[in-house]
C-alpha cells in the first residue's frame, strides 16, 4: 500500500493539471483581499456594516476546484487509457483505489485548509481595525467554520473521484459535481415547505454551516442537524460516491 | 535464469504461461474462444492472427485487465492478480498509447516503479537501455509513435521479469529500431526468459521467433515451431495465409 500511495503521488504532482485546479483554488486569497480592500472602503465611507466572510462567501470555488482534481486523478487515466497501464502495474484495483482516494484526500485537505487560512488571516489583517461584521468575532470562534470547510473541500473531491471512476468521463463526473454543488440546492427552494429546507439541510453545502452550529443561511435560518449528524451526512456523500465507483472498477474490464 | 541459479529447475511451470480453456465474450462477438496453449522459456513464440483474431483481448486476459466468461490464464502457475509484485514476474506492452501524455517519460516510468518497489536508478537504467535517455524529461504527449513504442518497452523490462508479452511493438518503428527490437527480443529470450511477441509483420517474425501460434476468430489455429512451417511452405507468410485463410474478418474484396 504504501508504494502504491508513493506512486500515486508522484503522479499528482507530475502534471500540470493538479497545478492548475491548485491555483484556481487559491486564487480564493486573491479574491479574498480584493473584496476586504473593497468592503473596507465602503466602511471608510459609512462607518461600520456587515459583510460576509470572504472565506465563507468563495468556498465554492474552492470546492469547485478541488472536487476537479478529484475527478481528474481517476479520469484523466481513462480518457488516455494509463489506468491499463497502472491495473498492469498493480492488479489489485482495490489497492489502486484506495491510494488514490489516499492521496486526494491528503493533497486537497492540506490545500483547502493552507487557502483558507492564508484567506482568513490576509482579510483580517487588511481589515484592521475597521467594523467589517465578518472580522469582529475571535479565531477560536471562526475555527468550527474554518474546519468544516475544509472537510467539505476534501469530501466533495473524494466523490469527484467516486463518481469520475463510475462514469470514467470528466464531463459527466463534472456536471455531476456541478449538479450536487448548485444546482440541486437551487432546485430544492422550489419544494413546499417544509420539505425546501429540510432536504436542504442534507445538501453539501448547507452541512458547512451546520456542522459549525451556525444558521444555514439568511434564507433557509437555522440548520436541522446537530454538528455530530451534519458531519456524519458529510462523511457519507464520499462514502456512498467511493463505493460506487470502486464497484464499477472492480467489475468493469479496464 | 539467473534467478533459478542454486537449485536445479523446477517443473512448477516457473516462467510459463499457461492459457486454459480461455474463453471471452463480449456481447454478441466471442473474442476468444476456448484457447488453450503454453508459453515456454527461452525462445521468442510468435503470436500471429489477422485483425481481430483476438490477439489483443488474450493478452489483456493474461494480464487481468478484462475477466475472462470462462477458462483462465496462468503466469509461473498463478493468476496474474494474484501476484504482489507482478512487474517482478511479467512485463508487457499492450498499447504504448496508454500513457498520460502530460507526464514526463521519466515521471511515467517512476510512478509505475514506484507501486513494485523499483527504485529511480532502474528507471534511469531502462531509459538509456531503449534509447530515450536524452528526452526522459520531455513530455510524454509530444513522442512520436515510435518514441512511445520505446517507452512502453521501458515499462515492460523495469522490473526485469522473466515473461515478457508485446503487442506489436515493431508498429511505429523506423528500420534502426525494427532492428533493436529484433536483437532485444532475441537477447532476451537467450537469456531464458519467455517472450509472447505479437505483430503482423511475417518476414520479421521468421527472423525472431522459434515457435509461432496462430489463432483466428478467437480459436486456436495451430502452434507450430517456425522450422515446421518453413519446411511445409515456401514462407512462414505462406504457412500464414494458407493456415488462416479460412479466419480473416476484415479482408478486402478480392
Ligand atoms: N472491449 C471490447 N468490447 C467489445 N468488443 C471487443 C473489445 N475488445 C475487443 N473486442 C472484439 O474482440 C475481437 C478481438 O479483438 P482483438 O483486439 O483482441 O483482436 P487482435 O487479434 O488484437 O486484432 P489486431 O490484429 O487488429 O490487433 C474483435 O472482434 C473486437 O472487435
Ligand atoms: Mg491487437
Amino acid at each position: 500500500m504504501k508504494a502504491v500511495l508513493s506512486s500515486e503521488w508522484v503522479k499528482l504532482r507530475s502534471v500540470a493539471s493538479t497545478f492548475h485546479t491548485i491555483g484556481a483554488a487559491a486564487a480564493m486569497v486573491v479574491l479574498g483581499i480584493a473584496w476586504t480592500v473593497y468592503v473596507g472602503a465602503l466602511a471608510d465611507e459609512r462607518g461600520m456594516l456587515r459583510a460576509a466572510a470572504p472565506e465563507e462567501g468563495f468556498l465554492p470555488l474552492v470546492q469547485m476546484s478541488l472536487a476537479v482534481l478529484g475527478v481528474l486523478t481517476i479520469t484523466s487515466e481513462h480518457a488516455t487509457g494509463m489506468i491499463r497501464t497502472s491495473l498492469v502495474t498493480v492488479p489489485r484495483r482495490s489497492t489502486l483505489f484506495l491510494a488514490k482516494a489516499g492521496i486526494v484526500a491528503l493533497a486537497t485537505l492540506a490545500t483547502a485548509m493552507s487557502v483558507l487560512l492564508l484567506t482568513y488571516v490576509t482579510s483580517r489583517l487588511i481589515a484592521g481595525e475597521r467594523h467589517l461584521g465578518f472580522n469582529e468575532s475571535a479565531f477560536t470562534n471562526d475555527l468550527p467554520m474554518l474546519l468544516a470547510s475544509g472537510l467539505s473541500v476534501t469530501a466533495l473531491a473524494l466523490v469527484g473521484l467516486g463518481l469520475g471512476a463510475a462514469m470514467r468521463s470528466t464531463a459527466g463526473a463534472l456536471v455531476s459535481v456541478v449538479s450536487l454543488l448548485f444546482v440541486l440546492p437551487g432546485v430544492i427552494n422550489y419544494l413546499p415547505p417544509p420539505w425546501n429546507t429540510r432536504i436542504a439541510a442534507l445538501l453539501l453545502p448547507n452541512l458547512v454551516p451546520q456542522i459549525a452550529s451556525e444558521r444555514m443561511s439568511s434564507r433557509l435560518g437555522d440548520g436541522y442537524l446537530p454538528p455530530w449528524a451534519a458531519l456524519a451526512v458529510l462523511f457519507a456523500y464520499p462514502l456512498i460516491t467511493l463505493t460506487i465507483g470502486y464497484y464499477a472498477l472492480k467489475r468493469k474490464d479496464a | 535464469m539467473v534467478r533459478r541459479a542454486g537449485g536445479p529447475p523446477s517443473r512448477i511451470l516457473y516462467g510459463v504461461i499457461e492459457l486454459q480453456h480461455l474463453t471471452k465474450r463480449y456481447g454478441g462477438t466471442l473474442a476468444v474462444d476456448d484457447l488453450s496453449f503454453t508459453v515456454e522459456p527461452g525462445h521468442v513464440t510468435g503470436f500471429l492472427g489477422p485483425n481481430g483474431a483476438g490477439k489483443s483481448t488474450t493478452m489483456r486476459l493474461i494480464l487481468g485487465l478484462d475477466a475472462p466468461t470462462s477458462g483462465q490464464a496462468l503466469v509461473n502457475g498463478r493468476g496474474y492478480t494474484s501476484l504482489r509484485k507482478p512487474m517482478r514476474e511479467v512485463g508487457a506492452l499492450l498499447d504504448a498509447g496508454a500513457v498520460h501524455g502530460g507526464r514526463s517519460a521519466y515521471n511515467h516510468l517512476l510512478c509505475l516503479a514506484r507501486t513494485n518497489d523499483i527504485g529511480p536508478k532502474r528507471v534511469v537504467e531502462v531509459l538509456e537501455q531503449v534509447g530515450l535517455a536524452g528526452v526522459a524529461r520531455k513530455r510524454v504527449g509530444g513522442f512520436s509513435l515510435g518514441m512511445k513504442q520505446r517507452l512502453g518497452i521501458a515499462v515492460a523490462l523495469l522490473g526485469d521479469p522473466g515473461i515478457l508479452m508485446f503487442d506489436e511493438p515493431v508498429n511505429g518503428l523506423d528500420p534502426d529500431g525494427v532492428r533493436w527490437i529484433r536483437d532485444l527480443m532475441r537477447s532476451l529470450a537467450a537469456e531464458g526468459r519467455t517472450i509472447l511477441l505479437s505483430s503482423h509483420l511475417m518476414s520479421e517474425m521468421a527472423l525472431t521467433a522459434e515457435r509461432i501460434v496462430i489463432v483466428g476468430r478467437g480459436k486456436l489455429i495451430i502452434e507450430a515451431t517456425v522450422a515446421e512451417l518453413t519446411a511445409r511452405y515456401p514462407s512462414l507468410e505462406d504457412a500464414y495465409m494458407a493456415l488462416t485463410s479460412d479466419s480473416v474478418q476484415f479482408g478486402a474484396a478480392r
